[in-house]
């Protein structure tokens, strides 16, 4: 005989399974607006900012799911609590990816020349690999419930935050050539799209712990200090 | 036989009504409970020490510890089997009832030991009121007598028959609806209307505690919704524990929640922790229906 | 979309239901028939001799002339199934109580159950000879035969029926109304009193009248204590006259106008019984509707 309430189980594992699946498609709208930023490829850019659609429609499938269930089946507990999870996560991810379409519409603004600064762009570039590790490690940590790895994730977004703090250093101190600097002040704004990311990713991590333990914590970081 | 709803046009008779608040709508009414009267003292609590119930020799009940806190509403749910109906009707005594059925450990209403000896049981079953799972007016009584029930079969003196049986009518918001036809059948009312006419009955002999056994179990939703809207109110004034199967009901109704199982106590919370973040491993797989 | 088709139902399946139903039908006639028998023969015979001298005159045993009729035996009858009543309903219904509220499924409980039922099955004479035996021959209460005896010997055989038929109306008291009145605080008795007894009531009052229709008709118990007597008295105490005796006495008669009145009593005593039984389901017909 099949365990009690088994099509409810099926759907919300479903349910998470869509929503965590999001994460994936915000992992591919970074690669991509990162690579279009390094190589000014405005075409990239515009692919970004078309399948935004793509992360919209999920977001507004799990909303539905979320609500049916809600309806239908009257979760209690833990079951109450991934729901909840769920309608965070999701917004999150719908924030994501709106970030890379921020990203993305920036490229072609910031002139058809090549960039400018390599300093710069081995940061941005080093701020998307922590962004695009921390996306995948929210996943990982939600999908197997690991409150030590979703705690880890505030040490990565410290190093986001720090290395923002250092693009925005550089670009005041870039120099006087107009063009550098107008390319300089665009890369502060991708910095910032991309720390949003990894803030959002915190999000994702509180949500595990709230999940496991029941209780919401603000987790410390730099807009939170401890 | 069906009740017919009194929409509006009813003459308020004056004289009989005596409360202090006169509610004038017949239909929905309110349940009114500020017209049982001021009553001095605190709520009531009770507590329950080492509890355990045999049926021979078949233990129901494994030593249970628990307080029911007064003037809250504490529900007991768990699933078949699991000593919930039997811990009630230790409370009142009930259990006794049951040939070959004894209870051992200690039960307190306040400072009285209930299975204290010397006390008696018929003055337990006054203090701790009790409304069962089908509704069960005295069939060859009015809805008056039935009210009046408990006053008569105990042989209560009150002073005021009539003024007590208005005011319990009123309180459980049955005053609109039946108000001209005190002196009809009680068994010709719908189960929701019975089921409040019996709670009526209950607190017509002022208890200090209510004990509900799946009261709303054999009535239809609205009936149920209706009985729940009144053990929100009933709760200033009384002290109740309710048993259900129903754990939407139990998170509807109810301050704390208590989950029995085999007989023993696992998990004791307010209900909004056992249904978001419940401790127990056994209660979380039973709030979720995770069991079989 | 297509219907399923039912076989048709087999000839062999239609004969058999045909047979059983006409044999039922048979087995209703023939019991039917001696009942029809009885009643119609009641009417031929005894009509005749109802007239206002039947009711008005007691049997005045004179060998020639009008024979009398048989207001002794009918006030006799009545008085003796009233005493008995009075005796057998109370005692039968506290029988019943005990058996019900307090003993239940105890041991006493089952032993007293078991000899109510015995007594359902001893045969009336058996109970007219030991009133014989223990009040007659001991000239109890300073007569022999007398009217108030026969009426303890008609009670002995009414009380198993009034026990047993209020047990079963008292167990169908709901149990859950028993709860709610010991619940409230209410002591047994009064649950009992206030509760059980009200709600049983049209059922107690119908198994006793159907006891009491039962008792009418006993002719043996009687014949040892209360022995018959022509005259009309009140005095319960002395010798009386009952319908069944009057039966009795009379159907060997050769006088056919004495037959006749036999036949008179006998119609008198099933009409009475009728009545009875009419009037216990008129009741519980009424209370049904409630």
């Amino acid at each position: 005989m099949q365990e009690t309430r088994h099509s409810f189980r099926e759907a919300l594992k479903q349910l998470e399974v869509q929503a965590l699946g999001g994460l994936d498609l915000v992992i591919t709208a970074l690669d991509r607006a990162l690579e279009a930023v390094s190589y000014q490829d405005v075409e990239l850019a515009g692919m970004v900012v078309a399948d935004d659609d793509l992360i919209d429609g999920r977001y507004l499938e799990v909303h539905q799911g979320i609500l049916s269930l809600l309806a239908l089946q009257t979760p209690v507990a833990t079951d109450l609590r991934i729901v909840a999870a769920l309608l965070h996560v999701i917004r999150c991810i719908e924030r994501m990816g709106d970030q890379c379409v921020n990203i993305a519409k920036l490229v072609p603004l910031s002139g058809y020349e090549s960039p400018k600064d390599k300093d710069i762009l081995d940061a941005i570039e080093r701020m998307g690999q922590l962004a695009r590790s921390q996306l995948s490690q929210a996943k990982e940590a939600f999908a197997s419930r690991n409150v030590g790895l979703a705690q880890d994730l505030v040490r990565q977004d410290t190093e986001i935050n720090r290395l923002n703090r250092e693009i925005f250093r550089r670009a005041v101190e870039i120099g006087d050539d107009v063009d550098t600097r107008e390319w300089a002040m665009f890369m502060i704004l991708v910095a910032r799209c991309l720390e949003r990311v990894g803030d959002n990713t915190v999000d994702i991590a509180e949500q595990v712990v709230f999940v496991v333990t029941g209780l919401f914590r603000e987790f410390a970081d730099a807009s939170h200090p401890a | 036989m069906i009740s017919r709803d009194t929409t509006s046009k009813e003459a308020t008779d004056m004289s009989t009504a005596g409360g202090p608040s006169e509610q004038k709508d017949a239909k929905d009414e309110a349940p009114d409970t500020s017209a049982i009267g001021v009553r001095e003292g605190e709520g009531h609590a009770i507590q329950v020490k080492g509890l355990k119930a045999f049926y021979g020799k078949q233990e129901a009940i494994r030593g249970v510890d628990i307080v029911f806190p007064p003037n809250e509403v504490t529900a007991i749910i768990g699933p078949s089997g699991c000593g919930k109906s039997t811990m009630v009707r230790c409370i009142n005594r009930m259990h006794e009832e049951i040939p070959g059925a004894h209870a051992e450990g200690s039960v307190t209403l306040d400072d009285l030991d209930v299975y204290g000896a010397g006390v008696d049981v018929t003055s337990v079953r006054r203090l701790i009121g009790m409304v069962f799972q089908k509704p069960n007016p005295f069939p060859t009584m009015s809805i008056f007598d039935n009210v009046a029930a408990g006053l008569k079969l105990t042989g209560t003196k009150s002073e005021n028959l009539r003024e007590t049986v208005h005011r319990s009518l009123r309180a459980v918001g049955l005053w609109g609806e039946v108000k001209n036809r005190l002196n009809e059948p009680g068994m010709g009312l719908s189960g929701g209307q019975q089921q409040r006419l019996c709670i009526a009955r209950t607190i017509a002999v002022e208890p200090e505690v209510i004990l509900m056994d799946e009261p709303c179990s054999a009535l239809d939703p609205v009936a149920t919704l209706k009985v729940e809207e009144l053990i929100d109110e009933l709760k200033e004034r009384y002290t109740i524990v309710i048993v259900t199967h129903n754990m939407q009901q139990a998170a509807r109704v109810s301050n704390t929640t208590v989950f029995m199982l085999d007989g023993e106590l696992v998990e004791h919370a307010p209900t909004q922790e056992i249904f978001t973040r419940p401790k127990d491993e056994r209660t979380e797989r039973y709030v979720t229906g995770k069991f079989g | 979309m297509s219907l399923t088709a039912i076989p048709p139902i087999s000839a062999r399946r239609r004969r058999t239901d045909k047979v059983m139903r006409g044999s039922l039908f048979a087995a209703t006639i023939i019991a039917l028939i001696p009942l029809v028998l009885v009643i119609y023969y009641l009417l031929y015979k005894g009509f005749s001799s109802w007239s206002s001298k039947f009711f008005t005159t007691d049997p005045n045993g004179n060998f020639l002339g009008y024979p009398g009729g048989a207001r002794s035996a009918i006030l006799g009858t009545l008085e003796i199934v009233g005493l008995a009543t009075l005796i057998s309903v109370p005692i039968g219904i506290a029988v019943a109580l005990y058996l019900t509220e307090y003993g239940r499924q105890s041991l006493p409980a089952n032993i007293v159950r078991y000899f109510i039922d015995v007594m359902t099955g001893v045969p009336s004479i058996v109970f007219g000879l030991f009133i014989y035996i223990v009040l007659v021959l001991g000239k109890v209460g300073g007569t022999g035969f007398a009217g108030w005896k026969g009426a303890v010997a008609v009670s002995l055989l009414m009380l198993p029926v009034v026990t047993r038929s209020s047990e079963v109306v008292l167990l169908l008291v709901p149990a859950s109304l028993r709860e709610a009145a010991l619940a409230l605080g209410a002591q047994r008795w009064r649950v009992v009193t206030r509760i059980v007894l009200p709600t049983a009531r049209t059922g107690l009052v119908t198994g006793s009248l159907l006891a009491v229709a039962r008792g009418m008709g006993e002719t043996a118990p009687l014949l040892f204590t209360t022995a018959g007597a022509f005259a009309l008295t009140g005095n319960l105490n002395s010798q009386m006259n009952a319908l069944p005796l009057q039966i009795y006495n009379d159907i060997l008669s050769p006088r056919a106008e004495v037959v006749n009145r036999a036949w008179g009593a006998a119609l008198t005593l099933v009409a009475m019984v009728l009545i009875l039984n009419l009037i216990a389901r008129a009741i519980s017909r009424r209370s049904s509707l409630a």
